[in-house]
């Protein structure tokens, strides 16, 4: 009998290759299959009142809120094990969610990631205890941006009469108009504060950066800023009808011309 | 809301008491208002002191025997100005008033001389201390309550309390609140999960990294007045946070 040494090879080969090929595609399979069970989804709209009022808490995770031009409230949320219990509130056109007081409690809760999109006027008002805050194309009362410990704020293309933004470490970055008689606050333990404004805005300005002493206005700097010993500076763009306070405590502070 | 119906809510805020729609208008607020936050906290700070204070540390141990020593006390001081021989002539009150205003030409003279040295040297404190202020723009003044020249004056003659004074008060106020929440965090720590653990401690150790540094300025430069007040945000930032914390 005369063995075909070529053919055997080739069937043997052509064999493993199949075999490798299902196995990976089993370990495909197992490992999106475990991906989708790690995250559950959440969904959630309501019909929008003229006032809208968003006041999200959140323990962990990413909160991103977009304004849109519909008068619809959409919650979508991206749960990771354990699941966080979610039990949204519609109060008279305020929109609560408060992952603090539903998981109360419980030891272990995965972070949350929301994504919350609202309409144009509406007023946010956003708080997590760690991850980052997104507000973008918001232009009603009231901005609030907390977070109790790390992660960064990002506000783009806001115009709010009342902009508040406060971390521990990490970035503030706000990009915006300002409105008059506006109030603006943003406080950080460490990390940089930027902050855009049309050069034609006015305001009265509290810059404070005691330890690095890095202040820069860019082009809102003028002869009426008092800089003292680079501390702090204290100063007029403008009528200054607006407030501007800004203090950083471990990091810097500049003013950007939109 | 203004600041007047953010203040006559406090309280009831303080104590749970609103609804939510109250609550977060007073919460909303308070992120926006230094005034009332510092109101808030100092109620806060007041509660919390309250509700750590045991009756028994109020309440003296034994108060029968405490009116018991009262009573007696009193009793023989009577006693004692019964028994005392009264020697001394009395002297009406009006005579002793009305020969205290008989002034020489002299003294009448060096006493209004005075008068209007003080009121000449008040007056231009006064002016100094106003054109200083408009000078470094009243924004700052609304934010941080500087203490004028009149006060440090009057401070430094003991008759108002030093910003140091104040200062180091309120921080002893702020230590007391931390420690409360301190407690009731290291109650609760334990339950949350590594990742959230080790962010609140990086928090923590960058707040007390960031008191160290100002404790220490301050030590060297007492009138550092900038160090003073970022020390006292700091530490009120530290209390948020474990009050936050506390929740969890």
């Amino acid at each position: 009998m005369k063995l075909d040494l070529h053919n055997l090879f080739g069937s043997s080969a052509s064999k493993k290759t199949t075999v490798l090929l299902w196995l990976s595609v089993v370990f495909f399979m197992l490992s999106f299959s475990g991906a989708a069970s790690a995250q559950k989804k959440f969904a959630r709209s309501y019909p929008a009142t003229k006032n809208v009022r968003l006041q999200l808490t959140n323990r962990t995770g990413t909160v991103t809120v977009e304004g849109w031009d519909r008068p619809e409230v959409a919650i979508s949320a991206y749960l990771e094990k354990p699941a966080a219990n979610i039990e949204p509130q519609n109060l008279s056109g305020t929109i609560v969610i408060n992952l603090v007081k539903d998981n109360q409690g419980r030891g272990e809760v995965g972070a949350v990631n929301f994504l919350v999109r609202i309409p144009y006027h509406s007023s946010v008002d956003i708080e997590t205890k760690m991850g980052n805050l997104n507000v973008s194309n918001i232009q009603g009362n009231l901005v609030r941006a907390h977070i109790s410990t790390e992660g960064s704020i990002t506000l783009l293309n806001v115009l709010a009469n009342a902009v508040s933004a406060e971390n521990g470490i990490g970035d503030i970055f706000f990009d915006g108009e300002i409105s008059r008689d506006g109030n603006y606050r943003f406080t950080s333990m460490r990390g940089n504060i930027n902050l855009r404004i049309p050069y034609e805005s006015s305001f009265k300005l509290v810059a404070t950066a005691p330890s690095s002493r890095n202040i820069s206005l860019g082009s809102f700097s003028n002869g009426s800023m008092s800089f003292g010993d680079g501390r702090r500076v204290i100063g007029r763009v403008g009528d200054g009808s607006a407030t501007f306070t800004v203090t950083n405590q471990r990091g810097n502070i500049a003013f950007i011309r939109r | 809301m203004n600041c007047e119906q953010c203040q006559e809510l406090i309280s009831a805020f303080l104590d749970n008491d609103l609804d939510d729609k109250d609550s977060s208008s007073v919460q909303t607020h308070l992120s926006i208002c230094a005034e009332c936050a510092k109101l808030c906290e100092d109620f806060a700070s007041i509660l919390n002191f309250c509700l750590e204070e045991s009756p028994a540390e109020i309440i003296p141990p034994n108060s029968q025997a405490l009116w018991c020593r009262i009573n007696n006390v009193i009793e023989s001081e009577i006693k004692q100005d019964a028994a005392r021989p009264e020697t001394l002539p009395v002297e009406a009150p009006g005579n002793w008033f009305s020969r205290m205003w008989q002034l020489s030409l002299s003294q009448f003279a060096s006493a209004m001389m005075v008068i209007a040295l003080l009121s000449s040297l008040l007056t231009i404190v006064v002016i100094k201390s106003y054109s200083a202020s408009t000078f470094n723009e009243d924004f700052a003044a609304q934010t941080e309550h500087a203490p004028g020249v009149v006060e440090k004056l009057l401070g430094k003659f003991g008759l108002v309390d030093t910003p140091q004074q104040i200062r180091l008060r309120r921080i002893e106020q702020q230590q007391a609140a931390i420690e409360y929440w301190n407690q009731r965090v290291a109650a609760r720590r334990t339950q949350w999960d590594n990742n959230l653990r080790e962010a609140f401690d990086r928090n923590l150790n960058e707040i007390d990294r960031t008191v160290s540094e100002y404790t220490l300025i301050l030590q060297e430069n007492p009138q550092d007045d900038l160090s003073g007040e970022m020390l006292d945000s700091t530490l009120t930032e530290k209390m948020e946070l474990l009050r936050e914390f506390s929740d969890l």
